[in-house]
């Protein structure tokens, strides 16, 4: 049976509000060790960004620009780029390949519930081929 | 590989069999400890008891057939050294189940996601030991075996982590809750370093047979 997304993903999500300033971020990233956060929708019409560390290293940081004066949402993307938790681990590989992404979130109806990482994908992989036999 | 190099002797043939056969024992006991905390119940848990004591006969039964003059000579120790490895992993399975017994589940509830995680990494690194095995003995990549089971007990250890911080927050006024749930996580986690090191084990083997 091929792996799905859910069986690899890491549930553990770390969010931020999009009015929290981006110094707050760093904070919460360098805590955490952590290279991405998800951005919490502002209401229910609104869906989730992602701020990353390069989003801040680039967009703040080179511009030398404060961080305790940026908000997350003005650097975050958004909307972000997320598959159901039942599609298989080939496709979500295809995604990362297609978008160039590090990470993709992963959705049960329209809530985020997990991460997948490319090294998880490496992990899942190859304990994939190893159980092949 | 070792087949070729054993020449199909009946000793050794059935000496590798009950060695698939005490892998596959550790296998059923991991799962059974799986389901049982699971579904949160301490009365399943006796099933690993059962398996640990069939375990113990089938490891005596190789023991004394190796004795008998199973294998080269230069090869009988690593071999003994293997199967003690995995009966090790049986006892702490066994040790990790006598705890669950007893754990105050207040207490245990602020971390059971991340304890059914491990066990359910601990039961697939079993079933990769036995694939690992037969990969030993049918040629196959057992180097890849190996790094499968690293990066299962790599996944232990981030959850490991994740429950001592959990565990430090947790306000504990008995030293025996304190102490029973200390042991069930050290035991839990320690099962797939067990497993690791019989990886390690099979793949030096391997590689003494080069």
């Amino acid at each position: 049976m091929p792996t799905k997304v859910k069986e690899i993903m890491n549930t553990k999500l770390e969010t931020i509000r999009p009015e929290a300033t981006v110094y707050e971020a760093i904070e919460k990233l360098i805590d955490k060790r952590i290279r991405s956060l998800l951005v919490l929708p502002k209401d229910e019409k609104d869906t989730y960004g992602v701020v990353t560390v390069r989003d801040i290293v680039y967009k703040v940081i080179a511009k030398n620009l404060n961080p305790q004066k940026i908000k997350v949402e003005e650097i975050s993307s958004k909307p972000v780029i997320s598959i159901d938790k039942e599609t298989e681990l080939e496709h979500l590989i295809r995604l990362m390949e297609k978008f160039n992404i590090a990470r993709v979130f992963i959705h049960n109806g329209r809530e985020i519930v997990g991460v997948v990482a490319l090294l998880d994908v490496l992990a899942a992989s190859l304990i994939e081929r190893a159980r092949r036999g | 590989m070792l087949e070729k190099i054993f020449s199909g002797g009946k000793l050794e043939k059935k000496v590798i069999e009950n060695i698939k056969n005490h892998i596959k024992t550790l296998c059923l006991a991991a799962e059974c400890f799986k389901n049982a905390i699971i579904t949160g119940n301490k009365e399943q848990i006796y099933c690993v008891i059962d398996l640990e004591r069939d375990a113990d006969s089938i490891r005596r039964e190789i023991i004394s057939m190796i004795y008998e003059g199973a294998f080269l000579p230069f090869l009988r120790p690593s071999i003994c050294r293997f199967i003690e490895i995995v009966d090790e992993a049986f006892d702490t399975v066994e040790d990790a189940a006598f705890e669950f017994r007893y754990l105050n589940f207040e207490v245990y509830k602020t971390i059971e996601s991340e304890c059914i995680k491990i066990a359910s990494v601990n039961s697939n690194m079993c079933e990769l030991l036995l694939i690992a095995f037969e990969s030993l003995l049918t040629k196959g990549d057992l180097r890849e075996k190996n790094l499968a089971i690293r990066i299962y007990e790599k996944q232990v250890d981030d959850i490991k982590f994740e429950i001592t911080e959990k565990l430090r927050k947790a306000e504990i006024t008995n030293f025996w809750d304190g102490k029973i749930i200390s042991d069930f996580v050290s035991y839990l986690t320690k099962v797939s370093d067990l497993i690791e090191d019989a990886s390690d084990y099979l793949y030096t083997i391997e590689v003494s047979l080069r």
